[in-house]
């Protein structure tokens, strides 16, 4: 942890809600408004919108004129693996089917931590994808291909 | 006795073999995931969720609660064997329960937590069915008005109540009544924020969202951690307490239950208010203060009892009013609307088989856990040592899968992937995600019932004011918010969480 001249936290925090809201305000642009006694769909989307807007001022605000502790470094690794392991099983699951997919996310997962080592964890993959097929597919009757189609 | 008559249909949903099975499967799940650092009970929910479609709401909801108690149970065995809260309602009784393990008494510790939460949990299903009857014949009386100003007070105090910054909270509350909001306009019909994916028409799937923000993001920050490997070397002699011990633990657990049972009804107590609020109270009214952090009993009796009570009355605005208290009866809340049950006041007389197998169920849970937890410990204590390095891996495999199967659809997993990276990103910036999952849940019953109310009301925005229950409940709201702007409140806050 570092000291940090503004308070990180909450500008990023800040910024994140503006983003939002900004997003959202643009994309309900073309909704209906109405009025509160006959609401149309936009009109939730905006108020909420507009509220999370003064939000973000008020945190990005705060955050550039007070200090405190920094953020702890982002440490690439974990993040990647997680997120990865993740995205390939949305690739892979229905195409190449939960056997596969599973072994690939496990092993993929995997590489988050160094302590892995790769026999053990490969045979582990294979063990979880096994009981995955079981009381996924076999028990729980989850509509998924088990074998590359 | 109505109250007798209740107890008794309830018994009879959850004695019928089905259910007691699914009882059991949701507390040895509930005790598993309890014993295990790292995996919380919402994600775990979450988890099972979609494979409760095939099960009958009462069945679903029986298993569901089963593994919220559960892991209360199995979170104190860690605290008491290897110094780390299994669950975060279990905190406290590291303090005590370990240094009691390390003078040799850990069996007492183990077998005094077990009795303070069975002791616990039978006094607060009792607390349950005494008060849902009651609030429930209020809650027949609500219109939209007064519905919509219930919801907002769940939030408000949810968000008042729960750690963390308020106003931080607050924005998160919204942030989840943004998300709620997508999906097709049901009065309209009109799409809104879908962004040309049809995936999106039916509005974003909280357990995707759940699992993301609350199991991957908290894996990810979790690994970030220095690696800390303890090994298990706690002989457990003698699980049976002494009558010295128990005449000591007896009055702590009363007043632990009683804590608990009170802080549990609040929006935002749940599971980790009470215990702290125990502790500090036991160590108040002890003779000699000194001896708590030296293992003292009723440092371990009174949170163990408080968290439990406060566990299972935490499910008492769920059950009666249809508002979750925290995060965990958020997803409670999905889970019933799943099954096409709208939750809300008219539950309890709609499904009261459901309402009354749920709570009685808890009593026979506990019981159940007495069994699991005591005889078998040894085999929890065995499956602590399962390391981090294989554990995450399987979890990160089955949310995939989870979350595949609610909807069959890829683009959950997508979604999944997404919220677990802002799950991180709020981890890193201190931001608490409970709230957003609160916001979602109820962001359309809120829009739904204000809606309404606009339209009974034409469009006039002091209706909420000139309607006497709603004034009241909006007036408790203001007196929340105002009262948190006040310095010396906002102090003893401060000092009460930071305990």
């Amino acid at each position: 942890m570092t000291r940090s001249r503004i308070d990180l936290q909450d500008l990023l925090f800040g910024l994140f809600l503006v983003a939002v809201a900004a997003g959202t305000l643009v994309a309900t642009r073309n909704l209906v408004i109405g009025h509160a006694a006959d609401m149309g769909p936009g009109y939730m989307p905006r108020v909420v919108a507009l509220a999370l807007m003064g939000f973000g001022l008020f945190f990005s605000g705060r955050g550039l004129c007070r200090m405190r502790v920094g953020i702890a470094p982002v440490q690439l690794r974990p993040l990647l693996a997680i997120l990865a392991s993740v995205g390939v099983f949305a690739l892979t699951a229905e195409r190449l089917g939960l056997a596969i997919a599973s072994v690939v996310a496990v092993i993929l997962a995997s590489f988050a931590t160094r302590e892995g080592r790769l026999v053990e964890t490969v045979a582990f993959a294979v063990v979880l994808s096994g009981a995955a097929v079981l009381l996924f597919v076999k028990l729980l009757g989850l509509p998924i291909p088990i074998w590359p189609r | 006795m109505e109250l007798f008559d209740n107890l008794l249909m309830g018994l009879s949903t959850a004695l019928e073999l089905n259910n007691l099975m699914f009882c059991l499967i949701g507390v040895v799940i509930g005790t598993a995931i309890g014993v295990l650092p790292g995996i919380g009970p919402i994600p775990t929910v979450a988890l099972l969720l979609p494979f409760t479609f095939g099960l009958s709401p009462a069945s679903a909801m029986i298993m569901l609660a089963g593994i919220f108690y559960g892991a209360q149970y199995g979170g104190s065995t860690t605290a008491i064997l290897v110094n780390v809260p299994g669950e975060t309602s279990s905190v406290v009784t590291c303090i005590d329960g370990h240094e009691m393990a390390k003078q040799g008494k850990a069996g007492t510790a183990l077998a005094i937590a077990a009795i303070a939460s069975f002791f616990a949990g039978t006094i607060a299903t009792i607390v349950i069915a005494l008060l849902s009857v009651p609030l429930s014949m209020l809650a027949l009386k609500f219109t939209a008005v007064e519905y919509f100003s219930l919801l907002v007070l769940g939030l408000i105090a949810a968000v008042v109540l729960a750690h963390g910054s308020v106003a931080k909270s607050l924005a998160m509350v919204l942030l989840g009544l943004l998300l709620g909001l997508v999906g097709i306009d049901v009065s309209s019909g009109v799409a809104r924020m879908t962004f040309g994916i049809p995936a999106l028409s039916d509005g974003l799937d909280f357990v995707p969202i759940a699992m993301g923000l609350f199991g991957l993001g908290e894996i990810i920050a979790n690994l970030e951690r220095p690696a800390e490997r303890r090994v298990v070397s706690q002989s457990i002699r003698s699980l049976i307490p002494s009558g010295k011990d128990l005449r000591a633990a007896f009055p702590a657990m009363v007043r632990g239950t009683a804590l608990g049972s009170v802080l549990g009804v609040l929006p935002g107590g749940g599971a980790a208010l009470p215990p702290f609020s125990s502790y500090a109270l036991e160590k108040k009214l002890a003779r000699d203060p000194s001896r708590f952090g030296k293992g003292a009993i009723e440092g371990v009796a009174g949170p163990e009892a408080a968290n439990n009570a406060g566990a299972q009355t935490s499910f008492i605005p769920l059950l009666t009013l249809g508002i979750p208290a925290n995060a965990l009866m958020a997803l409670m809340i999905g889970a019933l609307m799943m099954q096409g049950i709208q939750p809300g006041p008219q539950i309890m007389t709609e499904q009261p088989k459901l309402v009354w197998g749920v709570i009685a169920s808890m009593w026979v849970g506990n019981l159940m856990l007495l069994v699991i937890n005591l005889p078998l410990i040894g085999l929890w204590v065995s499956m602590l040592k399962i390391p981090y390095r294989l554990l995450f891996p399987a979890i990160v495999l089955f949310c995939c899968i989870g979350t595949y199967g609610i909807a069959n659809s890829l683009f959950n997993v997508w979604l999944m992937m997404g919220c677990a990276l802002i799950g991180y990103f709020f981890i890193k910036i201190g931001v608490e995600p409970a709230p957003l999952l609160l916001g979602l849940v109820l962001g359309p019953q809120l829009e739904e019932n204000f809606r309404r109310a606009m339209l009974l009301a034409d469009g006039d925005f002091t209706v909420f004011l000139s309607r006497p229950i709603s004034a009241v409940i909006l007036g408790v709201v203001a007196i929340l918010l105002l009262a948190l702007l006040s310095p010396e409140i906002l102090k003893t806050r401060k000092e009460a969480l930071a305990e």
